[in-house]
C-alpha cells in the first residue's frame, strides 16, 4: 500500500515535471507546474511531515502557481501558441542534467535504509523550533519576504514622471 | 520505502528542472524550471530528516526557510519579467540584449 501511494506520486510529480519543460504552450505548462507541485505535497504527506504538506499546499499550489499562471495570461499573446519555446542548446543541457541525475543516484546507493516507525506529528515541535532555536532565521526571513513585497511593487509600478 | 527511491525522485525533479531551465526561451518557463529545483532540494531535505534524524523536525524547518526564500524568488523574478514585457515588449531571453557590444 506504502509502495502503491508513493509510485503514483512520484509518478504524477515526475510526469507533470516532464510536461512542465516539454509543452510548446506556457498556459498548459503553468497548469502542469501546479500539478507537479501538487505531487511534491502527496510526497511529503508520504513522508510524514504533516505541516510541510500544509505548508507547499498554501505555498506552492495556492500562492507561486497561481502567480506564474497570472502572468502567464498578462504577458502571453496568441500568435506564440504554436513557436518553438526551446532553444538549440538541448544537447549540452541534456548532458548536464544527465550529469546531475547521475551523481544524485551514484550518492543514493549508499542509502538503502528503511523508514523507522511512524513518529508524532510535527507541528507543536515545528513551531517550538521556530519561536525558540530558530528564532533569528525565523525573523530575518520576514525581513527577506517584507524586502520582495517592497521590490515587487518597485519593479511593477508604471513610471510617472 | 528506503531513501534511496526518494532521493532518486528528486533527483529526476532536479535533473528535469535544470534542463527545463536551460533550454527554455521564454523567462517563465526559465522560472518553473527554477521552481522545479527548489522542490527537489526540499524534497530531499525533508526526506533525510525522516530517515535519518526522525526524532527532530530540523530539516522540516530549513524546509520551510526555503520556502519562503522560493516564494520571494519567483515574486520578485515575475515582477521583473512584468518589467521587461513592458518595456521591450517580449518575454524571450534571446531577445533581452541590450548589453550585447
Amino acid at each position: 500500500m506504502d509502495c502503491l501511494a508513493f509510485a503514483c506520486l512520484a509518478g504524477v510529480t515526475l510526469v507533470c515535471a516532464l510536461a512542465v519543460v516539454t509543452l510548446r504552450n506556457v498556459l498548459h505548462s503553468a497548469l502542469f507546474l501546479g500539478l507537479s507541485l501538487a505531487g511534491v505535497a502527496g510526497l511529503f504527506a508520504s513522508l510524514g511531515a504533516d505541516f510541510l504538506f500544509a505548508a507547499q499546499i498554501l505555498i506552492y499550489v495556492s500562492g507561486i502557481a497561481v502567480l506564474v499562471l497570472f502572468v502567464v495570461l498578462m504577458a502571453g499573446r496568441h500568435s506564440e501558441l504554436h513557436l518553438r519555446q526551446t532553444n538549440k542548446q538541448w544537447l549540452p543541457a541534456l548532458a548536464v542534467a544527465g550529469l546531475a541525475l547521475w551523481s544524485v543516484t551514484k550518492v543514493a546507493q549508499g542509502f538503502r535504509i528503511e523508514a523507522p516507525s511512524l513518529r508524532q506529528p510535527t507541528t507543536r515541535a515545528l513551531g517550538k523550533l521556530l519561536m525558540g532555536d530558530f528564532a533569528v532565521p525565523f525573523e530575518l526571513v520576514s525581513l527577506i519576504l517584507i524586502a520582495a513585497l517592497i521590490g515587487a511593487i518597485v519593479f511593477t509600478r508604471p513610471e510617472t514622471e | 520505502m528506503t531513501l534511496a527511491h526518494y532521493m532518486t525522485v528528486s533527483g529526476l525533479l532536479f535533473a528535469i528542472g535544470v534542463f527545463g531551465a536551460l533550454t527554455r526561451r521564454n523567462i517563465i518557463g526559465i522560472l518553473m524550471g527554477i521552481e522545479l529545483m527548489f522542490n527537489a532540494a526540499n524534497l530531499n531535505l525533508a526526506a533525510f530528516n525522516r530517515f535519518l534524524a526522525p526524532a527532530g523536525v530540523v530539516g522540516s524547518a530549513v524546509t520551510l526557510f526555503t520556502m519562503a526564500v522560493a516564494a520571494a524568488e519567483i515574486v520578485v523574478g515575475l515582477a521583473l519579467v512584468m518589467a521587461i514585457y513592458r518595456n521591450m515588449n517580449t518575454v524571450y531571453a534571446e531577445d533581452i540584449n541590450l548589453l550585447k557590444g
